[in-house]
């Protein structure tokens, strides 16, 4: 519980002709952390295997599809086996018919587009009252056609050109006939106006009369609409009666993908391969076992002793009640694998310092209910909100002692019972929440001393975590002889203080006398269960205040008082439950870690586990 | 309510030891905020370490808001 689960470290020595049978049973029993291989002279690194590269192949052709297709789904891991021949010739034809599909739609995307500009450029015939073969095109006339803003304008320095015209406008869109001969001059006179033409060759091809045309074109617009809709619906039950099928092969190539790129991290020899790894303890037996079962005991199996360099995978190992709180180490860095694990540590703690913040029944039972709710909605964050449901009912607990339900210790006439009141003995609470730091830090030395034994000694471990301990009772009896509260001379103190620096210096050395203040600046720090508490009681007392105002005003003033308490009250808590989680978990991570732990293990990540799942 | 001069310096005085502390530490969260995001956006593993580290100033108004209350007690007192 306290440490990470113990590790043998192994090696495994196998002619080339077991490898595939080795990486296969290593696969299915997801127990060793594959240790890579680096290159040397005489030992080269592992080739993947012959169907690597085609089954990658295959595997990529298979997301793109799925992408193509939007097949969003997640991934979910199969036992099942495939033929890649069978999968190959699968995809490759609707790879064919997806293109097909696709290129049909672009198609018909494109031909209904034209359809619809045709159909404007119409309109615009319909709106100047002309039919499509007077368009010409004619020898004597011609034709513009397009839009112009001030068509009355224009006319008057047209009839300076030339009488020989003819121009039909309604408001902006115009059309005008001209003379061959006084075509250029009337265009430049267009230009001046703006003019804006628009290419009507298209429709001069077109037979009978605007409205029939149009007709025809808005028939065969719907049509082509129909044709859209019907690939999109092929493709639509061609994704789904294919989904489900096309999930499983990718995970099937995953996984198989996943044991033919394994010898990438075996070392290698001409006819021999050798897998280095990690094997947590309990399982070791079982693995050999199973190991020498599929391979009918052609391997060399042995446990090697673990060196003091090795960097040993950790796979933290709690009661179930704890491991939720694995999840805010991870979230930190892990312990190394000599470390205790500070998993124990922050289950005990963490919900304390929280409750003693947030401190609320009303505002425990709340946050108790919320979690609950979120945790059935997002399973995939259950460990998150585990804690929280813990720090929830410490919340409750403190409630309980400090007497405050949503900020108040009055409840309909009955004073709630309570043990310290924070918002009238706030020096108390400030005592208190100080001596909850001296006890938490000196528990983190404490563990630090254990760790440093472990790993240096005692000696070593005293000089360099309890001296702390030692400098802070100096300092607690120099502070007490000198307020006259203890009758005994300074000196006692001051000189305990002197010893602990001495030994300070011996265990870390200058570093040690530079961090000095550092342990008093890290008790104070626990200030903050005060004060963070304090805020977020005078902020609930301020809403129950205002809507008390409300209430007492009557009338349509008490729906005002209703809302005031209920947006006033969620977002204190909103803000309450965020401070109170980041400051516990910082006390944690900066004042208490900082005094035993190092961190930056490596995860235990057994081969098989990517693509198989835990 | 006539209060006397020294009770309204006092209450300034608290003021002043939460107001420019807690602007003190904004700056410096600032900083690290941006740092930390920057740190995140290359590399999400950090998100622990960021938050932990954007939330360490905050001591600096943790510690005025206890003097500031300590500050108001002396005016109870005075």
């Amino acid at each position: 519980m306290l440490h990470p689960q113990s590790m043998a470290k192994i090696g495994i020595l196998g002619p080339d002709t077991e490898m595939e049978r080795t990486i296969g049973a290593l696969h299915k029993m997801r127990v060793l952390h594959i240790v890579e291989h680096k290159k040397k002279a005489d030992l080269d690194i592992g080739a993947p295997l012959a169907k690597a590269s085609r089954l990658s192949d295959i595997l990529v052709k298979t997301r793109s599809l799925c992408a193509a297709l939007e097949i969003k789904e997640k991934i979910q891991p199969t036992k099942e086996s495939f033929s890649l021949n069978v999968i190959e010739k699968e995809i490759t034809n609707a790879e064919k018919e997806i293109a097909a599909a696709q290129q049909n739609l672009r198609d018909t995307e494109a031909e209904k587009k034209r359809k619809q500009e045709l159909k404007e450029k119409l309109g615009f015939l319909q709106a100047v009252g002309l039919e499509p073969e007077m368009l010409g095109p004619f020898e004597s006339l011609a034709v513009f056609a397009g839009q112009l803003a001030d068509a009355a304008a224009f006319e008057v320095d047209l009839k300076k050109i030339t009488s020989h015209y003819h121009l039909i406008h309604s408001n902006n869109p115009i059309a005008l006939f001209v003379t061959i001969k006084k075509s250029a001059d009337a265009q430049a006179l267009l230009g001046q106006y703006h003019f804006s033409p628009i290419d009507l060759s298209a429709l001069t091809d077109l037979k009978g009369s605007v409205s029939k045309n149009s007709a025809l074109l808005e028939q065969s617009i719907r049509q082509l609409e129909q044709e859209k809709q019907d690939i999109l619906a092929s493709l639509e039950s061609f994704r789904k009666k294919r989904a489900a099928n096309w999930l499983k092969y990718v995970s099937y190539m995953e996984q198989e993908l996943e044991k033919a790129e394994a010898p990438l991290k075996f070392g290698k020899t001409e006819e021999a391969f050798v897998i280095h790894g990690w094997v947590p303890e309990g399982k070791l037996e079982k693995t050999i076992g199973l190991l020498n079962k599929a391979t009918s005991e052609r391997l060399y199996i042995e446990k090697m002793p673990i060196d003091k360099h090795d960097k040993v995978p950790v796979e933290l190992e709690n009661p179930k009640a704890v491991r939720p709180f694995e999840f805010l180490m991870r979230m930190y860095t892990l312990p190394l694998y000599k470390e205790l694990d500070p998993t124990f540590f922050l289950f005990m703690s963490f919900p304390l310092l929280f409750g003693f913040m947030l401190g609320d029944m009303g505002y425990g039972l709340t946050s108790l209910i919320l979690f609950w709710l979120l945790k059935k909605k997002f399973p995939q964050a259950r460990a998150f909100f585990d804690t929280l449901l813990f720090a929830s009912l410490a919340t409750i607990f403190f409630g309980a002692l400090f007497g405050e339900f949503f900020g108040e210790e009055v409840l309909f006439g009955y004073e709630l019972p309570h043990i310290l009141s924070r918002t009238h003995q706030m020096m108390a609470l400030l005592v208190l929440a100080i001596a909850v730091g001296v006890v938490h830090v000196n528990a983190g030395l404490i563990a630090g001393f254990f760790n440093a034994k472990k790993a240096h000694g005692f000696k070593k471990a005293f000089f360099e975590k309890l001296s702390w301990i030692v400098l802070q009772a100096g300092v607690a009896l120099l502070a007490l002889s000198l307020t006259k509260t203890l009758a005994l001379h300074w000196s006692i103190g001051a000189a305990i203080i002197a010893l602990a620096v001495v030994f300070l210096y011996l265990g870390e050395g200058i570093n040690g006398l530079v961090e000095l203040p550092g342990i008093f600046s890290n008790i104070l720090s626990y200030a903050r269960l005060m004060a963070i508490g304090l805020a977020s009681v005078q902020l609930a007392l301020v809403i129950n205040e205002f809507a008390k105002e409300f209430f007492h005003a009557g009338g349509i003033s008490i729906v005002w008082g209703v809302l005031l308490l209920v947006i006033g009250h969620v977002i204190n808590l909103a803000v309450g439950l965020l401070g109170s989680f980041l400051h516990s978990l910082r006390l944690h991570y900066v004042e208490f870690f900082t005094k035993f732990f190092k961190g930056g293990g490596t995860p235990f990540q057994a081969f098989g586990v990517k693509t198989q799942g835990g | 309510m006539a209060v006397d001069i020294n009770t309204g310096l006092i209450a300034l005085g608290a003021a002043a030891a939460i107001g420019v502390s807690a602007i003190a530490a904004a700056m410096a969260e600032k900083t690290i905020g941006a740092a930390a995001v920057g740190a995140m956006a290359e590399k999400e593993e950090l998100f622990g370490k960021g938050l932990i580290l954007t939330v360490i100033p905050e001591t600096i108004v943790i510690f005025g808001l206890v003097i500031a209350i300590m500050i108001i007690g002396m005016a109870g007192a005075a």
